[in-house]
């Protein structure tokens, strides 16, 4: 038995306050807030409050993300440089180039919201441009990277051109194809390496190949794709969280949306095309420097495979989230990369995965909380549908307008109260009643003169002495004082005990109708 | 026995709760009519019957065979089994088939391979319940008028052997007129031994012309309408 | 010149059958079914398993041979169309977003099919033993080999057989019925899901058949899909998805483009030549050549 549950006072816990970053505060200086540089964004989201135990101020972090971000990124960084193997160094160099492309593609999926598929085909683009470049006049990499942002670019304004045209399904699968003629075309064609299936090698490189071979130039190549990553994020958290995303967000979803976005002068279109461009450059870009990382390029770069294994990543990760796409990178390229004895299995194992987040979650790893919220709300909306059979006039959901919830219990027991009542006025009772109105009765009787006795005065009956001893009538209560009460029928009764019984009846039958 | 016995239904779509615990039995050979208000449930109880709700509970008995149940999600899947079984459903908003010709959409009606072989038969007396159709045949479902679309769509369900015909709102959208002739063809159709429940929210449409009429209200079922006309909700009021 | 036009419509007929059967599934269950490819191999390995018994046996030729070949492709195609119908499209079916997901599902299926593939029939090209003979009929300047002949009288037999039994059976027409209205469907008693692995099974059918007869020319292997579903996709989106008189024509532009491509131009700007002209299409017809029902379907 755990201590929690023997306190009384933690027995009926009705949630538990989110755990929250906080730090004493400087009590001669006023929060201040950093904003990135040009913007009137904060970095981290603070507030000052008391603290009532301590008595004292303090700073707290309201958002937690960076925290998380800033401890993932470490481990990213930190892993690889302290082990310091080639293999190690080498696989988070792909998980970083990769992570990159995929942000860049959920920027274009989740932000832009175009469904295209032309990303690995503008990353081939700018990497065979800046290799073929580089080895044929001798092009240094700064330049390399240059020329791969010019061919994103270009890249990117001529996929965008069907985009204004075509619907999002249309414009999807005419984007998958893309890659494929990419490949067909570098096939067939000399000067790019046809005739060695493809493969470019001899172009510039950050880090020259000779230091390749040592610790210090893995870990400096490891380090340059780890900052092509952080400015890959960069650029996400630039067009996604600040005003062009924000736009954009408001014709997100849906034809109905676009026509909103429009409706209020938003010129979603321009936006979306400003982000497409971006991310297209930086694609570019990064192609270049996945030639400087591996000294060339190859055709792997437009397989189709290929592509599918970073929807895969993305999918995992859950879809227009950047913490989803490096999540999801880091999963799909530690399974593919890593375990390279297990042959094809292993992609089909990255499959699988993605084939199973597909399936069974909504949006991936990052989506599944708020799976998890939805389901529990659905449940507890069911059950509290089925409980209503029996005993509710209405649900909660219903009385929208009610905003004291204790009528609408009273409602209930009201109603469960005059359910039971019901059942039990037999004639025995009623003759009972006629026998003696006034006096002791059975219990069931009791119980429902007593009911009777507690209704509201308006409308409740009553019994008037026209003549005393001689002429009785029924009548009903205004329930508002100065106004009279209501004569309900003609009946005249020659006894008091009879209009009581007169009046018991009038209420039993209102009763059995309510 | 009685053609389908309801017991304890309850449905609604999410968290939105429609119907309430109500119960209904029809008797072979009876037209039934079901009055109310707009979203007073009507459309939600036929769509019960043939599993089309979100969520629904309680026992549906057509013919002897348990057709309902709990059931919390799978809209529709069991739909076309059911229909199968002997329902036909002329939905709210006709859900006609506006690429396919008017021919077609009837045949469509017949799904059973037995109802498939005598379909010009079929097509026939639907034709003889709604004359206009007989022009229209060739033409293609998606041109044809409100009066027309719904007469194709009455027509579909009348094309199969169903024991059961469910008609939701045959007048909605029409011309007094039309919308007239429409419930005067329904009911003068012979159902033999089936039994049809027509939904309706103009009462007098109906009046005089079914066997018996129920009022709907917010989710319950009410009096017999023959009785109680004055109990019946607001839209017996409205419409006198 | 009767050379180029033959080899186009070759090409044209094959990419026919793939893009209609892509088609075809998304106008009626409303899945992009990108797993044909998938589908497209399994055809070829049924086959070439088929040609290996046989062989085995003893028998290298004749009409059981080429019959058989033809009827195990679809076979097989059939099977991988239901395999992928019960994966992505059943359990799918009615949930939330179902298209994206369904997309992605196909997708991931075609990722792990291709390894599967590899893993199973290893990596080297497959060889079909000859369907229609090795004989060539000389006409004029030109000629046309049986393989090629052949493959075009089928194409169009079975699109036709196809079309014709869509047209008039209880069946085509409840598969009509669904692309148009799916309540009205189910209204009517046609079961979505029954109805949808139906037409998984057919398109797989015919995707089939193309994957045996282009095997003759580029052999089966683990990617040998890849090709057929990216021309595939393009034709279907030309031709307007779900719209078969729209796949067709944009089937023989598609296949006249690539041989005159081929011929006059070069063979590495086919590919551009292709997706030029689709995009063309697209800019001028959103909605394809014949994707009217989309309109229909709103």
């Amino acid at each position: 038995m755990s201590k929690t549950s023997e306190n009384p006072q933690t027995k009926h816990l009705v949630g538990r306050r989110a755990w929250r970053p906080a730090w004493p505060a400087r009590p001669d200086r006023v929060l201040h807030r950093r904003r990135y540089f040009g913007t009137k964004r904060s970095v981290l989201k603070l507030s000052g409050q008391f603290n009532p135990k301590t008595l004292k101020r303090e700073v707290v972090l309201t958002d937690k993300k960076p925290m998380f971000w800033l401890f993932g990124l470490f481990l990213l960084v930190a892993i690889p440089t302290a082990v310091g193997s080639e293999r190690f160094l080498s696989l988070f160099g792909i998980i970083c180039i990769y992570a990159s492309i995929n942000v860049m593609w959920t920027l274009i999926m989740g932000t832009a919201g175009l469904q295209s598929f032309a990303t690995l085909a503008t990353v081939g683009v700018g990497s065979y441009g800046a290799a073929y470049l580089s080895i044929t006049f001798g092009l240094p990499w700064p330049l390399m990277l240059l020329v791969g942002l010019v061919l994103g670019i270009a890249m990117g304004f001529l996929i965008s051109l069907p985009a204004r045209r075509l619907d999002g399904l249309y414009y999807a699968l005419l984007t998958l194809g893309l890659s494929e003629f990419c490949r067909n075309f570098v096939t067939q064609n000399e000067a790019l390496g046809g005739k060695f299936n493809g493969a470019l090698f001899g172009s510039a490189r950050i880090v020259p190949s000779d230091m390749m071979t040592t610790r210090l130039g893995q870990t400096l190549a490891f380090l340059t794709t780890f900052i092509v990553l952080l400015v890959a994020l960069a650029v996400f958290r630039w067009m996604n969280g600040g005003r062009i995303g924000l736009l954009l967000k408001t014709a997100a979803t849906s034809k109905e949306d676009e026509a909103f976005a429009s409706a209020i002068g938003i010129d979603w279109q321009r936006a979306r095309m400003i982000v497409f461009m971006v991310a297209s450059g930086v694609l570019g870009a990064l192609g270049a420097f996945y030639s400087t990382y591996i000294g060339g390029t190859s055709l792997q770069i437009f397989s189709l495979d290929l592509l599918l294994l970073m929807l895969a990543m993305i999918v995992i990760g859950g879809l227009g989230r950047a913490e989803g796409a490096v999540i999801g990178t880091v999963i799909v390229v530690g399974i593919t990369q890593w375990f390279t004895d297990w042959g094809p299995w292993r992609i089909v194992l990255a499959g699988a995965l993605a084939l199973l987040s597909v399936l069974y979650t909504r949006n991936g790893l990052f989506g599944l909380k708020e799976q998890m919220r939805e389901i529990r709300t659905r449940r507890q909306a069911l059950h509290r549908a089925a409980q209503t059979t029996k005993y509710a006039e209405f649900l909660p959901q219903q009385a929208p307008d009610i905003h004291d919830k204790s009528i609408i219990a009273g409602r209930t027991f009201e109603r469960e109260l005059r359910e039971k009542l019901r059942g039990w006025i037999t004639p025995e009772i009623i003759e009972e009643h006629r026998r003696s109105p006034l006096g002791q009765h059975s219990d069931h009787l009791e119980r429902i003169l007593n009911y009777f006795r507690k209704g509201p005065l308006p409308d409740k009956y009553a019994v008037y002495t026209e003549v005393p001893f001689q002429s009785y009538r029924v009548v009903a209560l205004s329930g508002m004082p100065g106004v009279p009460p209501r004569i309900v029928d003609d009946k005249t009764y020659g006894s008091l005990d009879e209009a009581y019984h007169a009046v018991f009846m009038r209420r039993i039958n209102d009763l059995k109708a309510s | 026995m009685s053609i389908l016995k309801l017991t304890g239904i309850s449905a609604g779509y999410g968290p939105m709760r429609v119907l309430h615990d109500l119960d209904l039995t029809v008797e072979p050979g009876e037209r039934l009519g079901l009055v109310g208000l707009n979203g007073h449930g009507k459309t939600t109880l036929l769509s019960t019957i043939v599993g089309l709700t979100g969520w629904q509970d309680g026992s549906i008995i057509f013919e002897g065979k348990e057709i309902g149940g709990r059931r919390t999600h799978g809209v529709g899947r069991k739909t076309p089994g059911i229909v199968r079984s002997g329902i036909a459903l002329a939905p709210q908003g006709d859900a006609i088939f506006p690429g396919l010709s008017v021919k077609d959409n009837l045949d469509s009606g017949a799904y059973t391979s037995a109802s498939w072989r005598s379909r010009k038969r079929r097509r026939d007396s639907v034709i003889t319940v709604f004359p206009p159709l007989g022009k229209l045949l060739k033409q293609s479902a998606g041109t044809l008028s409100g009066g027309e679309r719904r007469m194709v769509s009455v027509g579909r369900a009348l094309m199969s052997d169903s024991k059961l015909y469910l008609v939701d709102e045959p007048s909605l959208g029409l011309a007094p007129k039309i919308s007239m002739g429409l419930v005067a063809a329904l009911c003068e159709i012979d159902i033999g031994e089936g039994a049809m429940i027509i939904a309706e929210q103009n009462l007098p449409l109906l009046e005089g012309r079914v066997d018996r009429m129920l009022g709907m209200h917010a989710g319950e079922i009410k009096l017999d309408v023959g009785e109680a006309l004055g109990d019946v909700p607001p839209s017996a009021g409205g419409m006198h | 010149m009767i050379e180029l036009i033959i080899s186009a419509a070759v090409l044209a007929s094959m990419y026919g059958l793939v893009a209609i059967g892509i088609s075809f599934t998304w106008a009626s269950i409303g899945m992009l079914n990108l797993a044909q490819g998938f589908i497209f191999t399994a055809g070829g390995y049924a086959a070439y398993l088929y040609a290996q018994t046989l062989t085995n046996m003893g028998i290298t030729e004749g009409p059981v041979m080429s019959i058989g070949l033809l009827v195990s492709g679809m076979a097989g195609s059939a099977v991988a169309g239901l395999f992928v119908g019960s994966i992505a499209f059943l359990p799918l079916q009615d949930r939330a977003n179902f298209r994206t997901r369904g997309l992605i599902a196909t997708l991931a299926i075609s990722l792990i099919g291709t390894q599967l593939w590899l893993i199973f029939f290893g990596p080297q090209s497959k060889p079909l033993p000859p369907i229609f003979g090795t004989g060539r009929i000389e006409i004029g300047s030109g000629g046309v080999s049986y393989s090629q002949l052949g493959a075009i009288v089928i194409a169009t037999l079975m699109l036709t057989a196809v079309i014709m039994w869509m047209r008039s059976s209880r069946a085509g027409l409840q598969m009509r019925a669904m692309m148009m209205n799916p309540l009205g469907a189910a209204v009517v008693g046609v079961s979505v899901r029954v109805t949808g692995m139906r037409v998984l099974a057919i398109s797989g059918a015919l995707t089939g058949l193309a994957s045996v007869m282009l095997a003759q020319t580029f052999f089966v292997s683990p990617t040998s899909g890849v090709q057929p579903l990216t021309v595939g996709l393009i034709i279907s989106l030309a031709g307007g998805l779900g719209s078969i008189p729209g796949t067709v024509i944009a089937a023989a532009i598609v296949g006249l483009a690539e041989a005159l491509t081929a011929r006059y131009l070069a063979q590495s700007l086919v590919p551009f030549v292709l997706f030029g002209i689709v995009v063309l299409i697209l800019v001028f017809r959103p909605r394809g050549l014949g994707g009217l029902l989309e309109d229909v379907r709103e």
